[in-house]
């Protein structure tokens, strides 16, 4: 039933796509942790990211120095999103950022339909080289996606755990009283996480354009997948993101070789299966708002 | 005495619906009948329970294939589509409320959108041979006349709708003056308190669920008579929003809140659709608007301007009286 010689390219493009789920979920995950505020508007980055990747290589016909674009509009956008409309939300109910973020993230298309209109477009592929693997032909540039995906992750790792400011932050995500206490400037913490959030999840567009077309909806699309993947890694945690960007990457990516349409609906099974077994996602803390 | 005033906010509620109808062209009144029975539900879950819930279109979604499926594969007889619609609701918020409500409010609103996108999914790609996938069910010539009220015919059904609508807020009026009601704004509030005075959380937040979305189900199965199809584009994500800002639109809460939000967003959206092309931009500037001027929605906003305005000599009496009730 399942041809046996696809298997090897599957895994793959499982690991691929759960490279792209990684970089996009990282940012909402890193938000929740640290503010404790569900950050929608990181798929505002994401089509952002994708749209300026597409621009700047059809402009120069380079789309590293795109991607590089991208991440930096990413990185502003969250940035000024973060000054104008979170900074007045930090205190309230964590429902309220959710609805507010949705709010930007509807109006953030609405301004890509206003600059880009409606149409798909494509975006040239820049490394075309296979390599045999196994006697299957994977692309490159597949495998470029997996290796920055693990690297974005070691990176963020060394940033938490031997920088300074990553100290700052991570103590920030046990208790921002004690570090507000050390005569640590917490906003500033909470700006930068955001422009972290934001360059990341530009970075994930940019790198999935090439992949698919970028359209406006593109950030809308993959929501849902960025949903299941914080619910089933847990809210706040960097780990548990990465686990499960991976783990529904393979089943998205193998369950379409079994059953196309098992694609869609095998990882919200997976999810409703995890929360049964425990409602806080595999590496989820107990802990509420504070 | 005591029933009248019961009553009369409602009366005056529907009432005003009626003077619309004259008005306004009808598709526009009954959009805004459905809208806001739609609503409420959202409203009901958000302002008593205190869950944000992205996923309405999911029963929504419910509600009108439901209907639909009855209507193309099954009968002609309106009335009982929509029975069928409600019960269909009714079981399918049986079944996923319990794995949702034991879930923090940040998950809960997380797992309903997902709900959403996989009923969307459902309905497009997977059940493409029974749904028609994109193309959705087409049977508005099916669709058999009854004899006192026509279904089929638009203006009567406006009056039925008005008739459900009526019902659905006596219902939910019933619902916040009772003890169960303020059990549930003790769930929203503190739910330590309310174990400890002996109610079972779990229990409350279940029948609430339930009841909510079994109400969005009929307003999916309305949707699904008076426009003759359904398609999955009911249930996809850009529309999740709706209901929610509708809610907020109007006041979180407040019994006429989804009335007043129905009115002024599908107005807007005919009025401004016309005028500017990209809605999303509008819709999403103006929710980010109102969250963070006040959250209290129009509706919150006016009725205490009103109520001062009708009953300055009354004013020290209802105060009492509804201090009293919120104690």
């Amino acid at each position: 039933m399942i041809d046996l010689s696809l298997l090897p390219s599957g895994i793959i493009f499982g690991l691929s796509l759960g490279g792209i789920f990684f970089l996009t979920t990282v940012g909402l995950s890193l938000c929740f942790g640290l503010m404790r505020v569900i950050s929608l508007d990181q798929m505002l980055y994401y089509a952002l990211g994708g749209y300026m990747t597409y621009t700047i290589s059809v402009l120069t016909g380079n789309l590293w120095f795109g991607l590089v674009v991208g991440v930096v509009v990413g990185a502003v956008a969250g940035l000024a999103v973060e000054r104008v409309v979170f900074l007045r939300i930090y205190a309230r109910d964590i429902t309220f950022s959710m609805i507010t973020s949705f709010g930007v993230l509807i109006g953030g298309v609405g301004v890509i339909k206003y600059f880009w209109g409606l149409v798909p477009r494509p975006v040239t592929e820049p490394i075309t080289v296979q390599v045999n693997l196994l006697g299957t032909y994977i692309p490159v540039y597949r495998l470029i996606i997996i290796a920055i995906a693990l690297g974005v992750y070691g990176g963020i790792w060394l940033f938490l755990n031997r920088t300074i400011v990553g100290k700052a932050i991570r103590a920030g995500i046990e208790n921002v009283e004690h570090v507000e206490g050390l005569g640590i400037n917490v906003y500033r913490l909470f700006s930068i996480t955001f422009m972290i959030a934001g360059g990341l999840s530009a970075l994930a567009g940019g790198l999935n354009a090439p992949l698919i077309m970028v359209d406006p909806q593109m950030g809308l699309e993959v929501m849902a997948f960025a949903f299941m993947i914080v619910i089933i890694g847990g809210l706040g945690s960097i780990k548990g993101t990465l686990v499960s960007s991976f783990l529904v990457g393979q089943v998205v990516s193998l369950g379409s070789l079994f059953y196309a349409p098992l694609a869609q609906m095998a990882p919200f099974a997976i999810m409703v299966l995890i929360l049964l077994l425990k409602p806080t996602g595999l590496y989820g803390s107990p802990l509420l708002k504070r | 005495m005591n029933a009248l005033r019961w009553w009369w906010g409602l009366v005056l509620a529907f009432a005003l619906l009626v003077v619309m109808r004259v008005f306004l062209p009808l598709p526009f009144a009954n959009e805004v009948v459905i809208f806001s029975i739609y609503t409420i539900g959202c409203n009901f879950l958000l302002g008593r329970v205190g869950f944000i819930s992205f996923g309405q279109p999911a029963y929504l979604a419910v509600g009108a294939y439901a209907a639909g499926f009855y209507f193309t594969y099954f009968g002609a007889n309106p009335y009982i589509g929509i029975v069928i619609g409600i019960v269909v609701g009714f079981i399918v918020a049986l079944i996923v409320g319990p794995f949702f409500v034991r879930l923090r409010s940040d998950y809960f609103a997380l797992v309903n959108l997902a709900l959403a996108v996989i009923i969307y999914f459902l309905m497009q790609k997977v059940l493409a041979p029974i749904t028609n996938g994109d193309n959705g069910l087409w049977y508005l010539t099916n669709l058999e006349p009854t004899p006192v009220l026509d279904l089929t015919h638009p203006s009567q059904f406006f009056i039925f709708a008005l008739l459900v609508g009526f019902a659905t807020w006596a219902f939910y009026k019933y619902l916040d003056d009772s003890i169960y009601g303020a059990c549930c704004l003790g769930a929203k509030i503190n739910e330590d308190k309310l174990t400890f005075l002996g109610y079972d959380n779990f229990r409350i937040r279940l029948t609430a669920f339930v009841i909510a979305n079994t109400t969005t189900a009929l307003a999916g199965a309305l949707y699904a008579v008076y426009l003759g199809f359904v398609s999955p584009e009911i249930t996809s994500p850009t529309r999740a929003v709706d209901p929610v800002v509708v809610t907020i639109l109007g006041g979180v809460g407040t019994l006429y809140g989804p009335i007043v939000g129905a009115i002024a967003y599908t107005g807007m959206k005919d009025v401004l659709s016309q005028i500017l092309v990209n809605w999303e931009l509008m819709i999403g500037f103006l929710l980010v608007f109102i969250m963070l001027a006040g959250e209290k929605g129009i509706w919150g906003t006016l009725e205490p301007r009103l109520k001062k305005l009708f009953f300055r000599k009354a004013a020290s009496e209802t105060a009492g009286g509804s201090k009293a009730r919120t104690a």
